[in-house]
C-alpha cells in the first residue's frame, strides 16, 4: 500500500528515466502556477511536510500565567503556552518536570487530589476551565485522556468502548454498534477483536488494550486527546503502532502528548515543548526543536548531556 | 545437625506440622459428628435374649443395642450390684422402648446376664406419636375392637390399613394446619380490624355491621371443617392392633397413633439403606415430636436458612455503602481513622452483648414504638414489641457489619486508581465510576466478607435466645397467608436446637445422636451456604481478575 | 532489498519520508544528468545557446542538495533510522555531494564550451564525443542502479570506470599528438583535454554513487579496494 505521492516514478514504470530527452530542461507549470523541474518544486525545497508555525495555526488550548501547587510547594511556575488544534503536541523533560501535572491539568483530572491549588488560566476554545460554572464531567468529555498504562475496565471489549456512551444514556444498541465499530476502526482495532467484541477486554494484549483505550477516548468524539506516556509499558512494535495511530488521529483530534521518551515527541509530534523544574523551558515546532534548539538547557536534555 | 538446624529445614517442617495439626482437627471433628450423628438412622436389630439378674428368676428382654462400654468391677460392686467375675464387665445400653409400659425408654444390663441371644425375624417395632417406640411381637388387628386378622395374615393386612390411617392423618394435618390456620388467621385479621375502628372512634355503622357478616361466613367455614374433621377423626380410629410385649403383657395401640411399623431383623441390607434414607428424609423434612427428641428438624433448618438470608440482604448493602463512605468520600483524617478503629472493635464484642442491645433496642425500644405507631389494635399483646424473625436477623446484621465493612473497604483499596482515572476521564461522575466500575470490581471482597459473614450468623445462638428463637415454633416464617413471609414470629434455629436437645431434653439417652445429627446439620447448611458465597465468589473474580494483575 | 521492503514501515509517515528522500535525490540525479548531456551537446555543436543555460542551471543543483541535506537531518533527528533505514540515509548523505559535484563537471565543460565559441569545428571533439557519450551512459547506469536498488548495475558501472579510465588516456594521448603537431591548437586542445579531464572526474564520481548503493544495499564498505574485491564482497550472501 504505497500512498500516491510519487511525483517521479520510480524503477520500471512505462518510459521512466529510459533516455531522458536530451534537449531542454523539462519545465512545466503546474496547476498553481509553481515550476516544477523533474517533479520537484523549488518553492517549497526542502518541505517533505510544510514548515510548522504557532503564527499559522487555529489555537485549541491557551494556557495562561498558571501556578500550581501541592501542598504550597510549587509544581508548575508560570506556564504559558498555545497548543494548535490538529496537530500533536509533544512535553518532554526529565521526570519530575511537572509535564505530567500541567496534562492533568487539562481534563481537571488534579481535582481529585485534595492538595492541589491552581492559579491562572487555561482556556479551551476561549473559555476557561476553572471557571466554576464548567461542569467537569462535560469538560472531560470534551477533553479525553489515555494514561501510562493500559486501564481497559473488566468487561467485554463492546462494552469497553460504548462505556462512554452508557454514561449519557444512551444504550440504542444500533447507536452503540455504529459506535463501536466505529471507533475501533479510528484506533485501528476493529480487525483484530472484531471476532471478539464480547471477549473480556483483559484478554488482549498490551498494544491491543491501549489502542482499545484510545478507541473507548475517541468513542465519545473529544476535542482534545491527552495522552499520558501512552506507550511507556509497551513492546516497540506495539509503540510504533500507537505512534502511527497517533499520527492518523491528528487529522480530526488535537493531541497532547507527555512522554518521556524523546525520540517518541521526534517521532510523533508536530511542536515540542521541554519542561524543566515545573517551567516551561523551550516550545516550538519539532523539527526546529530537535535539530536546532535556541534554549542551552533543551539542549543539554535532548543531547543527553543534562545533569 | 547443626547444617539440617541452618538449612531452614526445621522451619518447613515446623509449619507442616502445623497445617497438619489443624487439617487433622477439623477433618477429626467433622467425622466425629458426622459418625455419631448419622449412625443414628440406620436400623438397628432388635435383640431379644434371655435376662437374669444375679441368678434370679429369668425374664425377657427385647430392644435396640444402642451402646455398649466396659466399665471396671470395682465400680459396679460401689453402685450396689452384686457381681462376681472379671475385672472388667461390659454393659449393654438397651433401648427398649415402650415408656408408657416401662417408665423409661433405655436400660443398662451387664452382658454376662444376658443368655440366649436371639433376633427374631418377626419382631417389631412401632414408631408412635407419642411415648416412643414400641417392640413387640403383633398378635392381631382389630377392627372397632372386633378381630379381623390374627397370625402370619396380620402383617400385610396391618401395612394396608396403616397406609389408610397415615392417609387419613394427611388429611387432618391438612384441614388443622393450613385450613383452619387460615381460618383463624383471618378471624384474628376481623377482630383487629374491629377493634381498630373502636380505636379510631369510627363511628360508621355500616362497617362492624360488614365485619360481623364476614365473620360469620368464616364461622360457618370454620363449622364445615369441623364436622370433616370429626368424620374423619371417628375413620382414623376405626383400627388398633394388639401387640405382646417382652413380659408377656398385651396392649391395644390404636393405628391413628403410628408413624411407622417395621421389623427390622428380617430387613436385607438393600431395606435397611432405603429405610436409612427415609429416616434422614424424615429428619430434614418434618417437624419435631415428643419435645424434639422424635421427628425431624425441618422447622430449625428453616428458620436457619430464612434468618441467614434476611441478614445477608440487610448486613450487605449497609456494610458496602459505609465501606464505600469511608474509602471513597469521607476525608481521610483522624475522624476516619477513629471509625475504622471502632469498626474493627466492634468485631470483637461478645456476641452475647449484641443480643443484649438487640433485646433493648429493637425488641422494646424500636419494636415497642411501632407497636404503638401501626399496630394499636393488637395490644397489649405485642406485634413486633417481641423477639422475632426480623429482630434477630437485624441483631445478627449488625454482628457482622464490621466484617463487611473491613473486607470491602480492603477490596476497594485493591482498585487500581488507573481504573477510577479511566473511567472519570470519559466524562463519568464519582458516583458513576463507583457503580460501574469500582463496586462491580470489588464485589469479590464483598462477597468474601458476605461469605464470613453467613459463617458467623450461621454458627451463633447466644444472641438469638434473646431476641427470637424458641425451642418450638407455632409456625414457620412464611407460610400461605398473605403476606407470605411474617417477620414478626418466632423461629427455630439449629443453633439453639442442639442446646435445648442436648441440655433441656428430659430424654438424654434418646436426645444424644440427634444433637450429634443436628450439629452435622448445622456444619453442613453453613459450608453449603459458604460454597455458594465461594462459588459465587469465584465466578466473579475471574471476571474481574484485572485485579490480581494489575 | 528491493522497492517493496522500503515501504514496510509501521510508521506511514516515515515511509513517505524516505520515499520523498529518495525522489529528490532522483530528480537531482535527473536534473544532473540532464545538464551534463546538454553541456556535451553546447561543447560539440557549439551551442552557446545551451551552455549558458547549463550554466545558469547549476544553481539548482545546489539548492536541491542543500535541501535534501536538511531533509536528511531532519529525518535523522526525528525518527533515528536504523539498519537500511540508516544505511539509505547514509547513502543519500554522501551520495549528494557527488551528484553535486557533477553538476559543476557539467557547469566546467559548458564553460569550455563558452570559451570555445566562434573556434571552428575541429575533428578533435570525435573522440571526446566518444568519451562523453560513455560517461554519460555510465551516469545514467548508476542512477538507474539508484533507482531499481539494482546493485548487479552498479558493479557494471564500476567495470565501465575502468574503460573510461583507458579511453581518457587514450584522448589526451590523442590531444598530445595534436599539440604537437600544430601549437595554435593548443589553447583549443587545452579545452577540450579539460573537458575530457571533467568527464573522467564524472565517471569516478558515478563510481562512487555506486559504491554508497553497495553500501546501502549490502551493508559493505566497498571503498578503496580493487574491483575484484569489490565484486566479491558486494555478492556475498548478506
Amino acid at each position: 500500500m504505497l500512498p500516491p505521492v510519487s511525483p517521479l516514478p520510480l524503477g520500471e514504470g512505462p518510459g521512466v528515466r529510459a533516455n531522458p530527452p536530451s534537449t531542454i530542461i523539462t519545465e512545466y507549470m503546474t496547476q498553481n502556477g509553481t515550476t516544477l523541474t523533474h517533479g520537484i518544486d523549488f518553492a517549497s525545497l526542502g518541505r517533505s511536510e510544510p514548515i510548522l508555525s504557532l503564527d499559522n495555526e487555529d489555537l485549541c488550548v491557551e494556557v495562561k500565567n498558571l501556578n500550581l501547587y501541592y501542598d504550597n510547594k510549587q509544581a508548575l511556575r508560570n506556564i504559558n503556552m498555545q497548543i494548535p488544534r490538529r496537530r500533536v503536541t509533544a512535553y518532554i523533560g526529565p521526570s519530575g518536570c511537572g509535564k505530567s501535572t500541567l496534562l492533568r491539568c487539562f481534563n481537571r483530572m488534579n481535582d481529585l487530589v485534595d492538595s492541589v491549588q491552581i492559579k491562572g488560566q487555561i482556556l479551551l476554545d476561549g473559555n476557561d476551565i476553572f471557571d466554576p460554572a464548567v461542569n467537569v464531567a462535560e469538560l472531560r468529555r470534551r477533553v479525553g485522556m489515555v494514561f501510562q498504562k493500559p486501564n481497559p475496565f473488566p468487561k467485554s471489549v463492546y462494552e469497553n468502548v460504548a462505556y462512554g456512551f452508557r454514561l449519557q444514556g444512551i444504550n440504542s444498541r444500533r447507536i452503540l454498534d455504529e459506535v463501536v465499530e466505529k471507533s475501533l476502526k479510528g484506533a485501528a482495532l476493529w480487525d483484530e477483536v472484531k471476532d471478539r467484541l464480547h471477549d473480556n477486554a483483559l484478554g488482549l494484549s498490551g498494544g491491543q488494550q491501549q489502542r482499545l483505550v484510545i478507541a473507548r477516548a475517541i468513542a465519545i468524539e473529544p476535542e482534545v486527546l491527552l495522552l499520558d506516556e501512552p506507550a511507556s509499558a509497551l513492546d516497540p512494535i506495539s509503540t510504533l503502532k500507537i505512534e502511527e495511530l497517533i499520527n492518523e488521529l491528528k487529522a480530526e483530534y488535537t493531541i497532547v502528548i507527555v512522554t518521556h521518551n524523546m525520540q517518541q515527541a521526534a517521532r510523533v509530534s508536530d511542536y515540542t515543548a521541554f519542561m524543566y523544574l515545573g517551567e516551561l523551558i523551550e516550545f516550538g515546532d519539532t523539527a526546529t526543536l530537535f535539530t536546532n534548539p535556541t534554549k542551552k538547557q533543551t539542549e543539554d536534555y535532548i543531547t543527553g548531556r543534562y545533569g | 545437625m547443626n547444617n539440617w538446624w541452618k538449612s531452614g529445614d526445621p522451619w518447613i517442617w515446623l509449619t507442616a506440622a502445623s497445617v497438619t495439626v489443624s487439617i487433622v482437627t477439623v477433618a477429626g471433628l467433622l467425622s466425629l459428628i458426622a459418625w455419631h450423628g448419622l449412625a443414628h438412622f440406620w436400623p438397628a436389630a432388635i435383640l431379644e435374649a434371655d435376662y437374669s439378674e444375679n441368678g434370679s428368676n429369668k425374664q425377657v428382654v427385647i430392644g435396640e443395642i444402642r451402646d455398649q462400654e466396659s466399665i471396671p468391677l470395682s465400680q459396679l460392686q460401689a453402685a450396689g450390684v452384686k457381681v462376681k467375675g472379671e475385672q472388667q464387665m461390659t454393659r449393654i445400653l438397651l433401648k427398649t422402648g415402650n415408656r408408657d409400659l416401662f417408665g423409661a425408654d433405655f436400660r443398662w444390663v451387664l452382658q454376662l446376664d444376658l443368655q440366649n441371644q436371639r433376633y427374631p425375624p418377626e419382631l417389631m417395632a412401632i414408631e408412635r406419636r407419642e411415648w416412643g417406640n414400641f417392640y413387640g411381637y403383633l398378635q392381631a388387628i382389630k377392627e372397632h375392637g372386633q378381630v379381623v386378622s390374627e397370625g402370619a395374615g396380620a402383617w400385610p393386612e396391618l401395612q394396608q390399613r396403616l397406609d389408610r390411617v397415615l392417609q387419613l392423618h394427611q388429611q387432618i394435618r391438612t384441614i388443622e394446619k393450613f385450613k383452619i390456620g387460615k381460618l383463624n388467621y383471618e378471624l384474628e385479621k376481623l377482630r383487629l380490624k374491629q377493634r381498630r375502628l373502636e380505636l379510631n372512634h369510627d363511628t360508621d355503622p355500616a362497617k362492624p355491621v360488614a365485619l360481623a357478616a364476614q365473620k360469620v361466613i368464616l364461622q360457618a367455614q370454620f363449622e364445615t371443617l369441623n364436622q370433616q374433621l370429626t368424620t374423619l377423626y371417628e375413620a382414623i380410629q376405626r383400627d388398633s392392633i394388639s401387640a405382646n410385649v417382652m413380659d408377656g403383657r398385651v396392649v391395644n395401640i390404636p393405628l391413628s397413633n403410628i408413624v411407622k411399623v417395621y421389623r427390622p431383623n428380617s430387613f436385607s441390607f438393600l431395606d435397611k439403606a432405603r429405610f436409612y434414607m427415609a429416616k434422614i428424609w424424615e429428619f430434614l423434612s418434618e417437624e419435631p415430636r415428643e419435645a424434639n427428641t422424635e421427628g425431624g428438624i425441618f422447622p430449625a433448618l428453616f428458620g436457619t436458612v430464612i434468618m441467614v438470608l434476611i441478614m445477608s440482604i440487610m448486613v450487605t448493602p449497609i456494610g458496602v455503602i459505609a465501606a464505600v463512605y469511608l474509602h471513597e468520600y469521607a476525608k481521610q483524617g483522624i475522624l476516619t481513622r477513629t471509625i475504622r478503629i471502632a469498626v474493627n472493635n466492634l468485631a470483637g464484642v461478645p456476641s452475647i452483648v449484641y443480643g443484649v442491645f438487640g433485646l433493648g433496642f429493637f425488641v422494646y425500644f424500636i419494636g415497642g414504638n411501632v407497636d404503638q405507631w401501626f399496630f394499636p389494635e393488637a395490644l397489649p399483646s405485642p406485634t413486633f414489641g417481641t423477639p422475632g424473625m426480623l429482630w434477630a436477623s437485624m441483631t445478627l446484621a449488625l454482628l457482622t457489619l464490621p466484617v463487611v465493612i473491613v473486607s470491602t473497604e480492603e477490596g476497594l483499596a485493591r482498585i487500581p486508581s488507573s481504573i477510577r482515572e479511566g473511567s472519570l476521564a470519559l466524562g463519568a461522575t464519582k458516583a458513576e465510576t463507583l457503580w460501574r466500575t469500582v463496586i462491580p470490581m470489588a464485589s469479590p471482597a464483598i462477597m468474601t466478607g458476605l461469605i464470613l459473614a453467613v459463617a458467623r450468623a450461621a454458627g451463633e445462638v447466644a444472641p438469638l435466645m434473646l431476641v427470637g428463637v424458641v425451642k418450638l415454633a407455632p409456625a414457620l416464617v412464611v407460610d400461605n397467608n398473605l403476606p407470605f413471609l411474617h417477620l414478626d414470629r418466632k423461629f427455630m434455629h439449629l443453633g439453639f436446637h442442639i442446646y435445648d436437645v442436648g441440655f433441656q431434653s428430659p430424654n438424654v439417652e434418646a436426645a444424644r445422636p440427634l444433637v450429634y445429627a443436628t450439629a452435622f446439620l448445622l456444619v453442613a447448611v453453613i459450608i453449603v451456604l459458604n460454597l455458594t458465597a465461594i462459588w459465587f465468589r469465584n465466578h466473579l473474580r475471574e471476571k474481574y481478575k484485572a485485579l490480581e494483575t494489575a | 532489498m528491493n522497492e517493496e521492503e522500503l515501504q514496510h514501515h509501521i510508521s506511514q509517515q516515515f515511509n513517505i519520508e524516505l520515499r520523498e528522500l529518495r525522489n529528490q535525490v532522483l530528480g537531482m540525479g535527473g536534473l544532473v544528468e540532464e545538464q551534463l548531456t546538454n553541456a556535451l551537446i553546447a561543447l560539440t555543436t557549439n551551442d552557446q545557446q545551451l551552455a549558458k543555460r547549463v550554466y545558469s542551471n547549476d544553481y539548482k543543483i545546489n539548492a536541491l542538495e542543500v535541501a535534501i541535506d536538511e531533509e536528511s537531518t531532519r529525518i535523522l533527528a526525528r525518527r533515528q533510522p536504523t539498519a537500511s533505514d540508516l544505511r539509505l540515509v547514509m547513502a543519500v548523505v554522501k551520495a549528494i555531494p557527488e551528484l553535486e559535484r557533477i553538476g559543476d563537471q557539467a557547469e566546467r565543460i559548458a564553460h569550455m564550451a563558452l570559451q570555445m565559441s566562434g573556434e571552428p569545428q575541429a575533428k578533435h571533439f570525435v573522440a571526446v564525443n566518444h568519451l562523453g557519450e560513455h560517461v554519460r551512459q555510465m551516469l545514467h547506469d548508476a542512477l538507474d542502479a539508484f533507482a531499481r536498488i539494482d546493485v548487479e548495475m552498479a558493479l557494471q558501472v564500476m567495470r565501465e570506470d575502468q574503460k573510461v579510465d583507458h579511453e581518457s588516456d587514450s584522448v589526451y594521448r590523442q590531444l598530445i599528438t595534436y599539440m604537437m603537431e600544430d601549437a595554435r591548437a593548443i589553447p583549443m586542445a587545452l579545452n577540450i583535454m579539460w573537458s575530457a579531464r571533467a568527464l573522467e572526474r564524472v565517471a569516478a564520481h558515478s563510481c562512487n554513487i555506486c559504491e554508497y548503493l553497495i553500501y546501502f544495499v549490502r551493508g559493505k564498505d566497498v571503498r578503496h579496494i580493487s574491483l575484484e574485491q569489490v565484486e566479491q564482497r558486494a555478492r556475498q550472501a548478506r
